[in-house]
């Protein structure tokens, strides 16, 4: 039971990151399907970071680095541009991919990335050694945006930005300053992310490795209706969904596993069709 | 032709960014940039090759043209295209082989992407769940899906490897003399002709694309915006359903793990590098198909991933939507003049009819 949960905790951690993160960026009223590729490249920097600072510490920085290349194009091709964020993501995903993959891939820089790096140190509390990264996403991130949003003039201008834009400009406050907040924010998350993935979860990186967070994060966004419990909510269900998944697996024998791995995706969905009703997004979400 | 200029110089700009890339990593730009023209041009095989790898771009391309051009976000050519070789597969290994049985498996994959594609217009009819979200999931289970089959119930007689038992070879199209270039070409190109004719050339293309340009316009220009998206959809999912099965049929002859490798969001770049042209995405599939089938011999050649195709697709489309989003601000009020023609289409036709 213990072990399950410390499973579901450990494996949600980079997922719950990401959504807070996205939250925050799509109340601000600009939607990044670019996550994905964002997660990737700070995975890549927390493991380049990690090898080379030989420190977890130096992982985060390189991993908030590395999210912040994809982060700052986005940014001024949606925001300054006014491209559509949709195909702007769509490209950075590629990017991304190829990027990363053809980096590591490379001689002198892949392959001492690929295993061996140096983990976070475990914090006692109460004689249990806990993950500090637990610690973070699942209690210290969504305090902190849930604050950020709800109990700050800040975070009452960047929501008025997703919600009314024009009102927000007429009292005097440039729009696009909220939504580089708002990416700001989820650049610092998803690149907590990935070094969660790249560190916390693998000690090395590997092509690929985010494997479709970046879009379950968007999905759980939705189904938490934009809002921080919701998020934690929704993380959590789907975690433990993962957790169990494991224990199939291991339980399991033969060939049957294969169709456990798309049971997250399936669940996501279901959970979409079982939204009662409208789904109200930020009023200008995308505009 | 100022859209074709902007492609062109996108598509330069990402040869020189990958130029640039190569010499950062330390390889010789121009030896490794002649060595990826060499394999992507250099010869009649290699020109071959490159056609070969641009037929399921092409396909997807065109799929994500029907769809953007109607407003969905459909992301998922990736799922529909393996649904589509599932589908055919399925369909060609029950029948004995020969002519009949290519073209029911053909049907077969085109059924199989539009079904695909139809679970996320229904998630968007019945939970307004967005299409570009749902559609990227079914990509994920679609490979799973795929993973499962191949490691069991489809996995070939000797159960070595994961991957299915090949079709039949008469069943599978037929290749033009020594090469691999198969008769799926031709149609991936009248596939480019008919979309063409039918968003350009029809009534019911032009309600499509009313649709995307402003859904409410639209519906007060007596469309039925929400058949339309429905269609757009399915009509997207045949095409790279078609796709799939085509690649299964010409090609690989077979499932395996890599079968889609990337058509999906390739088709994306191909399309928007095209600007939602159905015609503009044959030279941009072809320009994509060689730059992988280049990257691909610059890997066995020089070491360097060949996911530097991937970088250039993604480069290439940043740089045309910069360029882009200048061309429309210059432009602008095209739309207003589309919704008036189209009003006074509308007020032609009902005039007519009563």
């Amino acid at each position: 039971m213990i072990g399950l949960i410390e499973v579901m905790l450990l494996a949600g951690a980079p997922l719950l990151l990401a959504v807070l993160g996205e939250l925050v960026l799509q109340r601000s009223g600009a939607l990044n399907i670019g996550l994905e590729g964002t997660m990737l490249a700070a995975a890549f920097g927390a493991a380049m970071g990690a090898s080379m600072g030989g420190s977890a510490i130096a992982g985060i920085g390189g991993a908030i680095a590395g999210a912040a290349i994809p982060s700052v194009v986005f940014g001024l091709l949606v925001f300054h541009r006014r491209i559509d964020a949709i195909v702007v993501g769509v490209a950075m995903n590629l990017v991304a991919a190829g990027g990363t993959t053809l980096l590591y891939q490379h001689p002198r820089t892949g392959r001492r990335l690929a295993g061996g790096l140096p983990s976070f140190p475990k914090l006692e509390i109460f004689g249990i050694a806990v993950d500090p990264l637990i610690l973070f996403a699942w209690l210290a991130a969504p305090l902190l945006i849930g604050a950020l949003l709800w109990k700050s003039r800040p975070g009452l201008r960047l929501r008025a930005a997703g919600e009314n834009p024009d009102s927000l400009s007429y009292g005097g406050f440039p729009v696009a300053r909220y939504r580089w907040m708002a990416l700001g924010v989820e650049t610092v998350l998803a690149g907590l992310a990935g070094a969660a993935v790249a560190i916390g979860l693998a000690h090395g990186f590997a092509e690929n490795m985010i494997a479709g967070r970046g879009f379950i994060a968007l999905s759980i966004v939705i189904f938490a209706r934009w809002s921080v419990s919701g998020a934690v909510g929704g993380v959590a269900l789907f975690a433990l969904a993962t957790a169990l998944q494991y224990s199939a697996q291991a339980g399991g024998s033969g060939w049957g596993y294969q169709i456990f791995l798309a049971f997250p995706y399936v669940l996501t969905l279901m959970i979409l069709l079982a939204v009662p009703g409208i789904v109200r997004a930020p009023a200008a979400l995308g505009k | 032709m100022r859209r074709t200029g902007a492609a062109v110089v996108a598509a330069l700009a990402a040869l020189a960014a990958m130029a640039i890339v190569l010499a950062l990593l330390g390889h010789p730009p121009a030896r490794t940039m002649a060595i990826l023209f060499q394999g992507a041009a250099g010869s009649s095989f290699a020109i071959s090759e490159s056609l070969l790898k641009s037929i399921p771009l092409l396909f997807t391309a065109l799929a994500v043209v029907v769809a953007f051009r109607a407003g969905v976000w459909n992301i998922g050519g990736e799922g529909q295209f393996i649904v589509g070789g599932i589908a055919a597969l399925a369909v060609g290994g029950m029948i004995e082989g020969g002519a009949v049985a290519s073209i029911l498996s053909l049907m077969a994959g085109i059924a199989g992407g539009a079904a695909w594609a139809w679970i996320a217009v229904l998630l968007r009819n019945l939970r307004q769940a967005p299409e570009v979200l749902t559609t990227i999931l079914l990509n994920f289970v679609a490979v799973h899906l795929m993973g499962w089959l191949i490691n069991g119930p489809l996995q070939e007689e000797g159960r070595r490897y994961p991957q299915s038992d090949p079709l039949p070879p008469e069943s599978l199209l037929p290749a033009a003399g020594s090469t691999r270039l198969h008769l799926g070409i031709v149609l991936a190109i009248g596939a480019a002709i008919a979309v063409h004719l039918f968003l350009f050339h029809s009534a019911a293309g032009l309600r499509l694309r009313a649709t995307g340009l402003n859904v409410l316009a639209a519906r007060w220009s007596g469309v039925r915006t929400r058949a339309e998206i429905t269609r757009a959809m399915l009509l997207s999912g045949a095409l790279a359903g078609c796709g799939g099965a085509v690649e299964l049929l010409g090609v690989t002859g077979r499932l395996y793990e890599r079968f889609a490798s990337g058509a999906g969001f390739g088709g994306i770049a191909v399309a928007l590098l095209a600007q939602l042209h159905p015609l503009g995405a044959i030279p941009t599939a072809v320009f994509f198909g060689a730059l992988s089938t280049g990257a691909g011999a610059l890997q066995r050649s020089a070491g360097v991933s060949a996911a530097l195709a991937t970088l250039g697709q993604g480069i290439a489309v940043l740089v045309l939507l910069t360029l882009a989003s200048r061309m429309k601000k210059e432009a602008g009020g095209g739309t207003a003049i589309f919704f008036r023609r189209l009003f006074r289409r509308t007020l032609r036709d009902s005039e007519s009819a009563s």
